[in-house]
Parts: structure tokens; C-alpha cells; sequence
């Protein structure tokens, strides 16, 4: 191949002169090439962007995952989630902390007396007793452990900060049967879970 | 930190800070901040389900106190109270519940003489395949009692609710 001249060359041929500032121009130097890009509008943007980013940033959000099939009912409730076991509802399964438990149509297909999910009961009485006694051993955080000996004189709990001996999320579709929802909170109950959260979406 | 420019003139006053390591922490604290932002914004309702316990055979009723119950049904909603015997039906509107009526009737009994120093209530929700209740309604029924003023919400089987309408 032969050699050939080289082509435009930036800040040579094509001048650039809008982004081309002299700054050597004082001491007679014609040809200085520094340039100089104004960074000050992007700064601004970054430090407005980091800001909102901020004030946005919440860590409550990372207590319950996204599912499938899980669109979570609206309310205009305002308070945040604490930590606790979850029960997932979509449009097709039940699960406990990530695991599946049953199908929608075999729960309601199921007509048992005892009106209850046996395969969520089982699951969730393993965890209420493991909680109960992370409490009494006090292996839970100082302000929850202080959050169940006010339950138990009957003071009222400040939100996020309830006792989690009994306490559990539900994250059910808004599209959910009530029939569902009935037998989950009779399980949940019968395997001592007293409190339940229901996870909604703010309006 | 900083360097004066313009080095042939002894005057020159001009100072630029080294923005560099600014902007390197402003992108990364900006690419961290938006992969874990979090757009979609999670409340709680709190609700105590009412039924049998570990530790009970039988469902507790309290005969002592007149309750507040609300029964969500696929074509209206029943608001009771129990001992005095006392029903009101709110038929559904044409698509949807009337939640406004429901919150007005709420809100009279918060200041009837019965629970203005109460702040339970009940609700329950009867759905059958032929006329289901989507768990949006039960939520927007704890959501309308809980924003009146009824804080401590309790979910319910509809067998199991203090005022029952007889249907």
C-alpha cells in the first residue's frame, strides 16, 4: 500500500477555534493549543442530580423484591416497611421468603375445614418460633427488643419500630381473591403471627 | 489543590482548583444512587388478624364492647355494629364501591359517642368464584378506616365478624 499524506488533522485543518483558547496568547505564542471546556454547566447538573438522588433514596424499598405478576394495591397510607418475613401473592403462586409454597388455583381449590394453607403454616410456624426466641434471647436490636416490652405493657408502637415476635409482610397482587387473603391471615395468625404488614403502593 | 495560571505575569491572581476528583466522585456517587434508587414508594397498612391463635381453640368474642365491623361484598359494603344491631348497606356505584359514602359513614361513627376514645374496627370480605373481592377493596376499606381515625385495623373472616348482617 502506498504511503499517502495524511488527512485533516483536528485543531490543524479543522481549527475548532470556538473550543481553542490561546491562553499562552500573553507571552506572544501563536501557536498554543490548550483548550479549556467549560465544565461548570456540567457540574451543575451533577451536583443537582446527586442531590435529588439523594433526597429520593430510600432503603425500604430493598425489603421486598419486584415479582412477575405482583402489582401491589394503592393506598394512601404513608407508613414505611420494617424488616420481616414476607409472603409473596402473584397472580399464579404463593411464596415465603422466595420459596415456593402452593399455587393460587390448588388453595382455592382446596375446601378443608380447617381453612388454613398447611405447606405456609408449616413454613411460617418454623419462623415465628425462631423469632420469638431470637427475642427472648435478645439477638434482635436494642430498640425492638425495647419495642416488645412496650407491646407487652400495651404502649403503642412507633412506626417501624414494632415488635417482630408476630410480625410478618404481605405482598399480595391488588387483583388477589379475598378468599385468599382470608386464608393466608388465618394461617399467618394460627402460626402466631399477630401483626401483619400489608405492603402498599403510595398513591 | 491549586495551581495559579498565566505564569509570565507576576500580577496574575488566577487560581484554578483541580475540579477532577470532584467530578470522578459526583459520576460515581451518581452511578451508585441511580442503580439502587428505589422509584417505586412502599407504605404498610398494619392490620391484626383476628381468628385463632397458636394458642387458642376458640375465637375470642368481646361481648363487653360494641364493635365497628365493615363487610366488603362484590355489590356493596355492610357497615355494623354489634350489640346494637344496627346495619347500613352501601350499594356499589356503577363500576366501582362507593369508597366516598363508606368514608362519610366512617366518619359519623368516629364521632358517635361509641368510638370517639376507640380506634378499632373490623373488616371482613365475603367473595365467592360467582362474586370475587379483589384484595385492592379490602385494602381501600383498611386505608378509608385507618385514614378516619380507626388505626387498629382487624382483618377478619366474614364468620367471624361481631356485627353480622343476616343476609
Amino acid at each position: 500500500m502506498p504511503v499517502q499524506s495524511a488527512g485533516p488533522r483536528l485543531y490543524k485543518s479543522i481549527k475548532f477555534k470556538h473550543l481553542v483558547r490561546e491562553v499562552g496568547s500573553a507571552t506572544g505564542g501563536g501557536r498554543a493549543t490548550n483548550i479549556s471546556l467549560n465544565l461548570t454547566p456540567f457540574v451543575d447538573m451533577m451536583t443537582i442530580l446527586v442531590t435529588f438522588l439523594l433526597m429520593v433514596f430510600s432503603a425500604t424499598g430493598q425489603l421486598i423484591q419486584a415479582q412477575k405478576g405482583l402489582d401491589l394495591p394503592i393506598a394512601t397510607a404513608r407508613e414505611t416497611l420494617q424488616q420481616a418475613p414476607v409472603i409473596i401473592v402473584t397472580k399464579s403462586e404463593i411464596t415465603y421468603q422466595g420459596q415456593l409454597v402452593a399455587t393460587i388455583e390448588s388453595v382455592l381449590r382446596d375446601d378443608s375445614p380447617t381453612f388454613k394453607i398447611d405447606a405456609l403454616f408449616e413454613r411460617l410456624d418454623a419462623a415465628a418460633k425462631k423469632i420469638k426466641e431470637d427475642v427472648v434471647m435478645g439477638r434482635q436490636p436494642k430498640d425492638l427488643v425495647k419495642a416488645c416490652e412496650d407491646a407487652k405493657a400495651n404502649i403503642r408502637p412507633q412506626p417501624g419500630k414494632i415488635c417482630p415476635d408476630g410480625l410478618a409482610i404481605l405482598q399480595a397482587d391488588e387483583s388477589t381473591d379475598a378468599r385468599l387473603i382470608n386464608k393466608i391471615v388465618n394461617t399467618a395468625k394460627a402460626a402466631g403471627f399477630d401483626n401483619l404488614l400489608f405492603a402498599v403502593q403510595n398513591k | 489543590m491549586s495551581a495559579a495560571i498565566g505564569t509570565g505575569d507576576k500580577k496574575s491572581v488566577n487560581v484554578e482548583l483541580n475540579i477532577i476528583p470532584f467530578i470522578d466522585l459526583m459520576s460515581c456517587l451518581t452511578c451508585f444512587l441511580l442503580i439502587t434508587a428505589v422509584w417505586v414508594n412502599i407504605a404498610q397498612l398494619n392490620i391484626q388478624p383476628k381468628g385463632k391463635t397458636r394458642d387458642q381453640a376458640q375465637v375470642q368474642q368481646d361481648d363487653e364492647h360494641v364493635t365497628l365491623s365493615v363487610l366488603v361484598q362484590s355489590d356493596k359494603i355492610w357497615v355494623g355494629l354489634s350489640r346494637v344491631n344496627e346495619f347500613q348497606e352501601i350499594p356499589k356505584k356503577a363500576d366501582d364501591q362507593d369508597w366516598d359514602k363508606l368514608e362519610s359513614t366512617l366518619k359519623d361513627h368516629k364521632a358517635s359517642a361509641f368510638f370517639t376514645d376507640r380506634a378499632d374496627i373490623e373488616i371482613a370480605a365475603e367473595s365467592t368464584t360467582a362474586a370475587p373481592v379483589k384484595y385492592q377493596d379490602i385494602i381501600h376499606a383498611m386505608d378509608l378506616a385507618v385514614k378516619v381515625g380507626f388505626i387498629d385495623v382487624g382483618l377478619s373472616d366474614p364468620q367471624g365478624l361481631a356485627a353480622r348482617p343476616s343476609l
